[in-house]
């Protein structure tokens, strides 16, 4: 009975750990998904389709580049490879958590607090584990849970304000439109090594000569196929 | 909602999940951190970053908007080089771009 009481005791503290480790999540996606909401309005899509987009997308980046993609009009199965391809990079986020965290299986419920392992979740994540947090279900969980209901509640909240929310306030408009921008040069931060340099080079490159030379969606192919053939040829060096 | 737009979220969200969700069950001990696949996993996520960045960068420049954007990256740097975090350096990123465009209109 007192072990019961002290394993009850201690699930609800890792979720009270992970709701406060995900709080700065949640004040940074917040603005991010409101922008979102109010830029997928901007290209066409009804509050519906954004808010849907947030809920079962759900990656900041591959969203904010399928309303680019939607809005030029590219073709279905080069948004599919454009966005699955960028979300490649997640694949060895849940078993470097579970490495950090010197287990060999994942906590429960895996398969559904797995899909909320985005770039920030699993980096704050891993920064609790560094600090002595254990990776239970409990703290994932409540950690993933918080900064999804802030994307999807900021979306909705974008979406619903609507294209023309922002026309009163051009440099906030403008800075808005920004926020995709800032975020790929982040994430490129957060996950560059001095190795990668040839295969972000060479991505750079493709991209600017194809979309100058052909259309955007072009540029968009061209960099990515460059950079990871250049880098999955690239023997001896660890290009990842 | 238009069946096309779904299809896209769906295929993409389930693409997504899969990515996310299966390694944690799956060993991928045998990759190996030198292997080609593990080399591909890697450098395709890099390599779409920084095609992203440059497909989102270049029609600013079109659009004669290169210093509020260069000011907008350069804050991105200047706060994620401190912070390491990627919330902040986008959210400072596109303040500065918003003050730029401001001060520059």
């Amino acid at each position: 009975m007192a072990q019961d009481e002290g394993a009850q005791a201690g699930r609800a503290q890792d979720i009270r750990r992970g709701v406060l480790v995900g709080l700065p999540i949640m004040l940074g996606y917040l603005p991010i998904a409101f922008s979102f909401g109010v830029a997928a309005t901007k290209a066409g899509l009804s509050p519906i389709e954004a808010v849907a987009m947030s809920l079962l997308m759900y990656s900041g980046a591959a969203q904010f580049m399928a309303i680019a993609l939607i809005a030029a009009g590219a073709g279905f199965w080069v948004m599919v490879a454009t966005l699955v391809g960028m979300s490649l990079r997640h694949v060895l986020y849940g078993p470097s958590l579970l490495r950090s965290a010197g287990l060999d299986q994942p906590p429960r419920g895996a398969m559904i607090w797995g899909f909320g392992l985005t770039d920030e979740v699993f980096g704050a994540g891993l920064g609790a584990i560094a600090r002595g947090q254990r990776l239970t279900s409990g703290f994932i969980a409540a950690l993933a849970l918080v900064a999804y209901a802030a994307w999807v509640g900021g979306t909705a909240l974008g979406a619903l304000a609507g294209a023309g929310a922002l026309a009163a306030w051009p440099a906030l408009d403008a800075g808005l439109g920004f926020m995709l921008t800032a975020l790929f040069l982040a994430l490129l931060l957060s996950i560059l090594k001095r190795a990668q340099l040839p295969v972000i080079a060479a991505a750079l490159a493709g991209t600017a000569l194809a979309s100058v030379a052909l259309s955007p969606t072009a540029g968009i192919m061209a960099g990515m196929i460059l950079g990871a053939a250049l880098g999955t040829m690239m023997r001896g060096q660890n290009a990842g | 909602m238009r069946v096309e737009i779904f299809a896209l979220i769906a295929l993409v969200g389930a693409c997504v999940w899969a990515l996310r969700a299966l390694p944690l069950r799956m060993d991928l001990a045998r990759i190996g951190a030198g292997g080609a696949l593990a080399r591909f996993f890697a450098a395709t996520g890099v390599a779409a970053i920084a095609t992203l960045f440059a497909a989102s960068i270049l029609p600013e420049v079109a659009a004669g908007r290169t210093l509020p954007a260069l000011i907008g990256s350069a804050a991105v740097l200047a706060v994620y080089l401190p912070s390491r975090s990627v919330v902040l350096a986008t959210l400072a990123g596109a303040s500065a771009y918003g003050a730029g465009f401001a001060l520059l209109a």
